[in-house]
């Protein structure tokens, strides 16, 4: 369970979160909504430990939330910014395993597995700049995943990736957390893709508060054709959708 | 091969001019002159040894201010309080010629091998430091990120991510500290330090042996050369 009790972000005198509030039961999906500067990126390094609120407290299965931590995996938007590109695919996904102190030949080992899942089985000797954006992300969350992380923490991940290769990572992400049980926070400006991935989507005004909260009682699996045309899945975006307008 | 013709035409003019006698024979010695110089400061062991001695104050100094100039620059450019601190002490420090140092070293560790890498070190000191610091400030913020949330040590941060993601101009920075290294020793060794090649050319100079002291300049021209060719292939 995550718990964030009345956080608050300024910087300088600029407020960007504004007293927030919210829990996400361990196992569940939540995505974040919000027009560009609403403070959804620095939500997700505040869960990340990377900053610390100015007020309020946030806390993770009951501990709180004062630094990183090895069991919260971030997944960043900009992924050729993210990824090291002085080593190779392998070797960017083993740094995750390095950091925790795996050895080898158990860290090879867990690479390859992680890369065969994450469908880079033929890419293990390639660079970062020799593959496409999806590949590129891909390549992040198998290290992230190689992190064995209890949260997955994800920023806009699929933001910059084009409608195909985006629905297909959709996929992939929904049921690889819902196969490991992990807890995701995923940030994202489309509002359809946090309905469909999230089982509670969080509306952020643009003055960094929470405009809305809705659990999303659509059953899983769910398919990109047959979800998107669901009654519920329009009667969600009916109602959030003007709360994204300006 | 091109390039050869130049200095080729040259030494044939030269050597022509001189034995036409068009050119003083005190300043100008011959080609044929400098060449058998050359080979007798080979065979005699002199030239061996004092680009040994030259050598050993410069590349000496250039380590201490490789080694010395990485760190300084990785904590510069780390932290913005402490660039704030020390940053206008750097700017101070930075103009003063590294040979205007030479009677303060030579205060400190008397003639020989230290004072003279002291002097190097100063010199080389500075592009290492600029370099590296605007390198490491240049380094993508999510990387640094990425090393904190996954709770990597600082020095495997600065082992894994840091410094690979400044090498490119880390290296830039070595190479032109590598090219001072070697002027900055000849300079000290010709102003007063009696050691090494730079000596050795005072030496020629006063004894009137110019034939030798054009063996003893060409041959630096060479290794500076080579210094900066061994740099290219081995540094970006």
């Amino acid at each position: 369970m995550i718990q964030v009790r009345g956080a608050s972000v300024s910087f300088g005198e600029r407020q960007v979160l504004g007293g927030i509030s919210f829990d996400v039961p361990t196992g569940q999906f939540l995505c974040v909504v919000g027009p560009s500067g609403c403070g959804k990126s620095t939500l997700l390094r505040l869960l990340a430990g990377l900053i610390r609120p100015s007020i309020g407290e946030i806390s993770v299965e009951g501990r709180t939330v004062d630094g990183p931590a090895r069991e919260r995996a971030i997944v960043f938007q900009d992924y050729t910014k993210a990824l090291l590109p002085w080593r190779t695919v392998a070797g960017n996904v083993a740094l995750s395993l390095e950091a925790g102190g795996t050895r080898e030949p158990e860290r090879s080992r867990r690479v390859a597995e992680l890369l065969a899942k994450m469908g880079l089985g033929h890419a293990v000797r390639h660079f970062p700049s020799q593959l496409s954006g999806g590949m590129q992300q891909r390549v992040q969350i198998a290290r992230a995943l190689a992190q064995d992380p209890k949260l997955l923490l994800m920023d806009e991940p699929f933001g910059a990736l084009d409608a195909i290769t985006r629905q297909g990572l959709q996929d992939e992400v929904a049921r690889l957390a819902l196969d490991r049980r992990t807890t995701v926070v995923f940030i994202t400006h489309d509002l359809e893709e946090a309905i469909y991935l999230g089982d509670q989507v969080i509306v952020l005004s643009e003055k960094g508060s929470i405009a809305e909260r809705v659990q999303i009682d659509i059953p899983r699996p769910r398919t990109q054709l047959e979800t998107r045309e669901d009654a519920r899945f329009l009667a969600y975006r009916h109602r959030l959708f003007g709360l994204l307008q300006h | 091969m091109k390039g050869a013709l130049i200095p080729a035409v040259l030494a044939i003019l030269w050597e022509a001019g001189s034995r036409a006698g068009l050119l003083p024979q005190d300043s100008f010695s011959r080609p044929s002159a400098i060449a058998a110089a050359f080979v007798h400061g080979f065979a005699d062991g002199t030239i061996p040894r004092d680009t040994w001695l030259t050598f050993e104050a410069a590349l000496a100094g250039f380590a201490i201010a490789a080694v010395l100039g990485i760190l300084a620059g990785v904590a510069l450019g780390l932290s913005a309080r402490l660039e704030r601190v020390v940053g206008p002490s750097v700017d101070a420090l930075r103009p003063i010629p590294s040979v205007a140092l030479i009677p303060l070293a030579l205060l400190v560790f008397g003639f020989g091998v230290r004072m003279e890498a002291s002097v190097v070190a100063f010199a080389c000191f500075w592009p290492v430091l600029l370099m590296t610091q605007s390198a490491v400030r240049g380094i993508e913020p999510r990387l640094l990120e990425l090393a904190r949330s996954l709770q990597l040590s600082f020095f495997a941060t600065l082992r894994k991510v840091i410094l690979p993601a400044a090498f490119d101009r880390i290296g830039v920075g070595l190479r032109l500290a590598l090219g001072i290294s070697l002027v900055v020793a000849v300079t000290v060794e010709i102003v007063l330090n009696p050691r090494g090649l730079g000596h050795a050319m005072i030496g020629a100079q006063q004894a009137l042996r110019s034939d030798l002291m054009y063996a003893q300049l060409l041959w630096l021209g060479a290794l500076g050369w080579m210094l900066n060719h061994a740099a290219k292939k081995v540094l970006p």
